[in-house]
């Protein structure tokens, strides 16, 4: 949704000062673009002091100076020549998709080669257009390293060869029923009980089956690959840079999703009958 | 000790490049994470043990995940990423699992097992348990992020 109307107090850079670029491309041009940006670039796992530096030196190269507001669902951001005699409002609900570092890191490479000259707004809107269709990982491969490095952290925590193979089982089912079902756009939190579940059942075979010496590690383990620590990380990367909203929300849905994890695997053990201690 | 060290590192890299392919990287990334991650959990391995320093779990995690997030802010500009691409999967294998996992478990025996005695048993597990998790995460967050703020200048031009 886009709105036109007049802006309030906005610091304009120097770069904006000076540049004459706004003349060039329509303010309404470069406002849905740098929604749009802002709205991918949040949605694949960025913070907020990330977004807003991108963004800001991306409207300084363009001419214009921008003020937003970064909500967790939405990107309200207005751009304005520096002379404040135009302004254009847009908002953008922030895309849900997956976190992505690789989109992350290429949308911050595209405001770089824009800021410093090497790209035209026209190219840096193909790029654009290029960057947000790039295919994920294989998810395959993904698939197997997340089992690996779920084992791996079985084995980090002390567990034997036993319980690292059961926990590679239990993540290599649970991570395939994640994808499977986030591809089918399942809620999220759904999602999360539902693989937690599965992979604390699997995981508690080492302990129903007698396997190995250290089954409290295996069905420990066997859930870790669920835990959102990237919201966990960026939420308080936002409460460093002030932006206590965000940070708040942030933690927020990752307690939430760690809520999760923990009523599938209560779940789990309750099923399994697992003594605890 | 040393077969003990290496192995802590070679477990931790393999976690990081893991984690890290869940959160889609550029390929590139893929080996500074390991780098990172096993550089920061032996660090975190050797300042808890008695012969070296005997750090209590919280202070090593802290100090070790002060050294990722110095070391992902260095790496960023090598591997043309943003700091936090390298930071984030390198510092998942310090996460405190079974800490967390055993607050839970023992939040259930709490609500599954009657009797005063079992319930002050469990309920003392289920917060020692979950304090110390809840520390060891804010001993991350906080020595991890620090560097990206201090090193802004580096950190948000790595992808320059």
């Amino acid at each position: 949704m886009t709105t036109l109307m007049t802006t309030e107090a906005g610091r304009v850079t120097p770069e904006a000062e000076a540049g004459c670029a706004a003349d060039c491309y329509p303010l309404k041009n470069v406002g849905e673009f740098l929604s749009e940006y802002s709205a991918w670039l949040l949605g694949c796992g960025a913070t907020c002091i990330r977004l807003e530096r991108n963004v800001r030196r991306m409207a300084a190269a363009l001419g214009c100076g921008v003020v937003m507001t970064i909500l967790p669902r939405h990107v309200h951001l207005t751009v304005f020549k520096p002379d404040h005699s135009e302004s254009y409002t847009c908002i953008a609900d922030t895309r849900e998709i997956p976190i992505s570092f690789n989109i992350n890191t290429r949308l911050s490479r595209l405001s770089w080669a824009l800021a410093d000259g090497k790209i035209d707004f026209t190219e840096a809107r193909e790029r654009f257009a290029g960057i947000i269709s790039s295919p994920p990982e294989d998810r395959r491969l993904v698939l197997l390293l997340a089992s690996l490095a779920n084992g791996a952290f079985c084995r980090l925590f002390g567990g034997d060869w036993a319980a690292v193979g059961v926990v590679v089982a239990a993540t290599m089912a649970g991570f395939y029923i994640r994808q499977l079902l986030c591809g089918r756009k399942m809620d999220l939190r759904v999602v999360f009980i539902i693989c937690a579940f599965v992979s604390s059942v699997i995981g508690a075979s080492a302990s129903l089956f007698g396997l190995g010496t250290t089954p409290e590690i295996a069905v420990g383990t066997s859930v870790l690959y669920l835990v959102p620590g990237i919201p966990f990380l960026n939420s308080f990367s936002d409460l460093l840079a002030g932006h206590y909203i965000c940070a708040f929300c942030r933690m927020t849905h990752a307690v939430i999703l760690t809520c999760c994890l923990s009523l599938g695997l209560c779940g789990g053990l309750l099923l399994m009958d697992i003594g605890m201690f | 000790m040393l077969s003990e060290f290496f192995q802590d590192a070679l477990f931790a890299a393999i976690a990081a490049i893991g984690f890290a392919a869940i959160s889609n990287p550029p390929r590139r990334a893929y080996l500074y994470c390991a780098i990172i991650a096993a550089a920061g959990h032996s660090a975190r391995f050797l300042l808890m043990r008695p012969e070296v320093m005997g750090l209590h779990i919280i202070l090593a995690t802290a100090a070790a995940s002060l050294l990722v997030g110095v070391l992902a802010v260095l790496f960023s500009p090598v591997v043309k990423a943003p700091a936090e691409t390298c930071l984030f999967p390198s510092l998942l294998p310090m996460i405190p699992g079974i800490y967390a996992y055993r607050t839970v478990g023992a939040l259930v025996m709490c609500l599954y097992r009657s009797g005063e005695e079992c319930f002050r048993h469990y309920f003392y597990l289920f917060a020692s348990n979950g304090l110390t998790c809840a520390f060891i995460l804010l001993a991350m967050v906080v020595g991890a992020t620090i560097p990206i703020f201090l090193l802004k200048k580096i950190s948000f031009q790595a992808t320059r």
